[in-house]
């Protein structure tokens, strides 16, 4: 267990500190006591001596004195003496127990001791009282004071020997301590050894397995699920580590597989798919290279010369979605392209589709070409059916009505009742055919007319003028008045096919005049509702269109419900097949104030 | 009954000689019976060669054209009878009336479109808006492109103050066609006159109706 194992290492650290510490406190306590004990001694033989000195002085000043006089008669008391020789006796034993062995103190000590037996002995003949001449207390004097001299000079010189023998003790001290600085060094030592042996230890056990698991970890992620890490011992805690790990690499590898398989599955899908679509399909990266293609798409641009790379014409259009960043799917086939491939015109709808992944790593472009030729075919064949078809029931039909009207006129004679009657019905079924015939007509024309503009500069107030000109007639007739309102945004040049504008504002002034109330007015404004449009509204104080029915006015053949004026409702539609070619806007504002406000934004050039 | 109208009525004095040319005999009846008056007199042709026969055998002060017939149409008999020099004044009328024959009408100084159908009232005031022009800017425009003078009516019509519609589209047109020089093909004119052929036909004054 690799805790147990730190824990045994730091223990032992740990101890080895507290007994370092402790050794040194003990060492440190016992050369302090040590020093302290030798100080004590070696001070007592230096007092001892000392003493000597003052006992020696004190029997000489209170005895020898009489000396040099005639002997005294009574003889001297013998108590300070004997008072004093004991205590003298005292300090030479302290100074014999206290002196060490060497040879100094060995030559010292036997003088010392022969020196105070000759001192008692000059002080015992002076209690003898024998020397009573004053020659023989002259020479007991001059003996005296000879002893007194040696002890004297003995004594010093045990002093000096004590102070000797106290610095060599501090020096004593002094190798003990060095003893000391080893021992704990040697301890220290230690210490650091079983630090640095816990260290690689460590470094085995615990940092190996780490970097060895990151090493892995990088491999995983370069993708290499393959790698399996030894599995350690039991006991280490990496144990569970190492065979996670295990497990989670086998797992990938796993999932691996199976995503592979699904992608495998999903690329052949695709492929199927993209072979099964008759429409030619380009599959292109963010900078237009092209990923995928498909068959048709093969075969379209090899017949067009430009094998491998997108037709230049949706070239131009892709590059204008990539500004844009936006899908281009057009639903009109006429904004199909055309493509002439070998005498024969094809026309394809081109359809972008911008694909572009959460986390904007994977986006690119998917090109269908959907082909429309056949479609463009049956539009114009149904346009030119039309055509063909009303060109033929309006000849015979303009000559029945000719002939209606004549009767009518009665210019040949004329009817009778009954007669009136009769062509009179024929008459209107004639009209009503003809309303129907002319819708069909304008139809046609509406899907087919409005992609070819003529643009020119113009100015904007001169149409506005040209239209209330127009109505005037109309309107005064209705009892209305239109007002004009053209500020100097009307002077703002636009591009745009004079003839069709004109076709949608006299659509939208006409609508107006036409449901007016009796007494009201018809406003032409012409307004800047943006940096890029020019708008003209068209405001009247009609009933307006019903809630209903407004997102359905612009719808082909659509007429509000309960209308009483003529139409057939293709005016608005074709008025906004007109906008829409000239990137313009059409729209009705929201009923305020009790005014139907219509409009139209045209493009600033 | 009244005779037919296909027949010459050698009895009466015509100040007016008009030519209806129609497949549609019921049309050709129709319009000699609308235009036939006390100043004018109406003849019928049912074909292309039939008219240009008729037009060759006697002076016609105006000609209603169908467009579609079966031999000669009425493009054809325009071109043949200005090839020849003969001037005479042309109604062109038809239900569909394509932009291209519309461009090679204008060419020959034919400018005066009526779209079928046709009422009798309509009818009359064509012919008197061709023979009888009022003295008013689009009238006499037109005239003067009817003679084949198209710049005089283009400077007529750029003088006109308050241009109605029907003036600003033949204005445009007429530019157009000038602008094109004489040979040149017209088919980029042919989208802008598509859609304003309405506009330049004849539209019968009295909007209102009867």
């Amino acid at each position: 267990m690799l805790r147990l194992r730190l824990f045994y290492g730091l223990l032992t650290i740990i101890l080895l500190l507290w007994s370092v510490g402790a050794a040194a406190l003990l060492l440190m306590r016992d050369s302090v006591e040590r020093f302290d004990r030798q100080l004590r001694v070696d001070y007592q033989v230096i007092d001892a001596a000392q003493a000597v000195r003052t006992l020696t002085t004190t029997l000489n000043t209170n005895y020898l004195p009489v000396l040099a006089g005639p002997p005294p008669t009574q003889p001297p008391s013998r108590d300070l003496y004997d008072k004093t020789k004991k205590e003298l006796q005292e300090k030479l034993e302290i100074v014999h127990i206290s002196v060490s062995k060497d040879a100094r103190w060995r030559s010292v000590m036997p003088r010392l001791d022969q020196v105070f037996a000759s001192y008692f002995e000059v002080y015992e003949n002076y209690f003898s009282g024998n020397a009573v001449t004053p020659e023989d207390r002259g020479k007991l004097l001059q003996a005296a004071s000879i002893q007194t001299q040696r002890l004297m000079d003995l004594s010093e010189n045990v002093m000096t020997l004590g102070e000797e023998k106290m610095f060599s003790g501090a020096g004593r001290l002094g190798e003990d301590s060095g003893k000391n600085t080893l021992f704990v060094g040697t301890l220290v030592l230690l210490g650091t050894s079983i630090a640095v042996i816990i260290y690689f230890q460590l470094v085995r056990h615990l940092v190996d397995p780490v970097s060895t698991l990151e090493r892995s970890i990088d491999e995983i992620r370069k993708g290499n699920f393959e790698l399996t890490l030894p599995q350690p011992s039991q006991s280490s805690e990496f144990a569970k580590v190492i065979a996670a790990f295990n497990d989670m690499a086998l797992e990938l590898k796993v999932r691996r597989g199976e995503s592979d398989e699904n992608l495998k599955r999903a690329n052949l899908v695709n492929a199927a798919i993209l072979e099964a679509i008759p429409s030619p399909v380009f599959v292109l990266s963010d900078d237009t290279g092209i990923i995928q293609i498909n068959p048709a798409a093969e075969n379209l641009s090899e017949r067009l010369g430009v094998t491998g790379r997108l037709p230049l014409k949706i070239q131009r259009i892709l590059e204008e979605c990539r500004e844009t960043s936006a899908h281009f799917l057009p639903e009109d086939p006429r904004e199909a392209l055309l493509f002439r491939i070998d005498e024969e015109e094809f026309y394809y709808l081109p359809r972008i589709f911008r694909y572009d992944s959460e986390n904007s790593t994977q986006s690119g472009w998917a090109v269908l070409l959907h082909n429309v030729s056949r479609i463009r075919w049956l539009d114009d064949m149904k346009t030119n059916l039309l055509s063909t078809v009303s060109h033929e029931i309006k000849t015979p039909l303009t000559g029945i009505r000719m002939v209606l009207h004549l009767l009518l006129e009665e210019r040949t004679g004329k009817l009778d009742e009954m007669q009136r009657v009769m062509v009179t019905s024929a008459n209107e079924d004639c009209e009503r055919l003809l309303l129907t015939l002319n819708t069909l007509l304008d139809l046609s024309r509406a899907e087919s007319g409005a992609t070819h503009l003529d643009c020119v500069p113009i100015s904007l107030a001169e149409s506005v003028r040209r239209a209330a000109q127009l109505y005037s007639g109309a309107a005064s007739s209705h009892d209305v008045t239109i007002d004009l309102e053209l500020n100097t945004d009307g002077a703002t040049e636009i591009l745009v096919d004079p003839i069709r504008l004109d076709e949608v504002l006299n659509n939208l002034v006409s609508n107006a005049v036409k449901h007016s109330p009796r007494g009201g007015k018809v406003t032409l404004r012409i307004t800047r509702p943006d940096a890029n449009y020019v708008r003209v509204s068209v405001i009247d104080q009609g009933p307006g269109v019903p809630e209903g029915s407004q997102s359905r006015i612009f719808e082909r053949f659509y007429r509000a419900p309960g209308q009483e004026v003529d139409g057939v409702g293709l005016g608005l539609f074709i008025s906004r097949e007109i906008m829409r070619a000239h990137e313009g806007r059409i729209g009705l504002l929201e009923r305020k104030d009790d005014l139907t406000e219509f409009y139209i934004d045209v493009p600033i050039a | 009954m009244s005779p037919s109208p296909d027949s010459p009525r050698p009895g009466e004095v015509a100040k007016l000689r008009i030519l209806v040319v129609d497949d549609e005999p019921t049309l050709r009846l129709g319009f000699a019976y609308a235009l036939t008056g006390k100043t004018t007199s109406v003849e019928t042709a049912a074909t292309g060669r039939i008219a240009l026969d008729r037009i060759s055998a006697g002076d016609f002060d105006v000609i209603i054209l169908d467009l579609r017939m079966p031999d000669l149409d009425g493009i054809a008999v325009i071109e043949a009878l200005r090839s020849a020099g003969n001037t005479v004044p042309i109604i062109l009328c038809s239900a569909a009336l394509s932009p291209d024959s519309a461009l090679r009408a204008i060419r020959q100084g034919v400018v005066d479109f009526l779209l079928k159908p046709v009422r009798p009232v309509d009818l009359r005031q064509v012919v008197d808006f061709v023979l009888f022009p009022e003295n008013r800017p689009l009238p006499q425009a037109m005239k003067a492109a009817r003679g084949g003078n198209a710049a005089e009516a283009i400077s007529i019509l750029e003088k006109k103050e308050n241009p109605s519609r029907q003036a600003i589209h033949w204005l445009q047109v007429l530019k157009a066609v000038r602008d094109a020089g004489p040979g040149e093909r017209l088919t980029h004119l042919e989208e802008t006159v598509r859609t304003s052929l309405s506009i330049l036909a004849f539209n019968a004054p009295t909007v209102t109706g009867k």
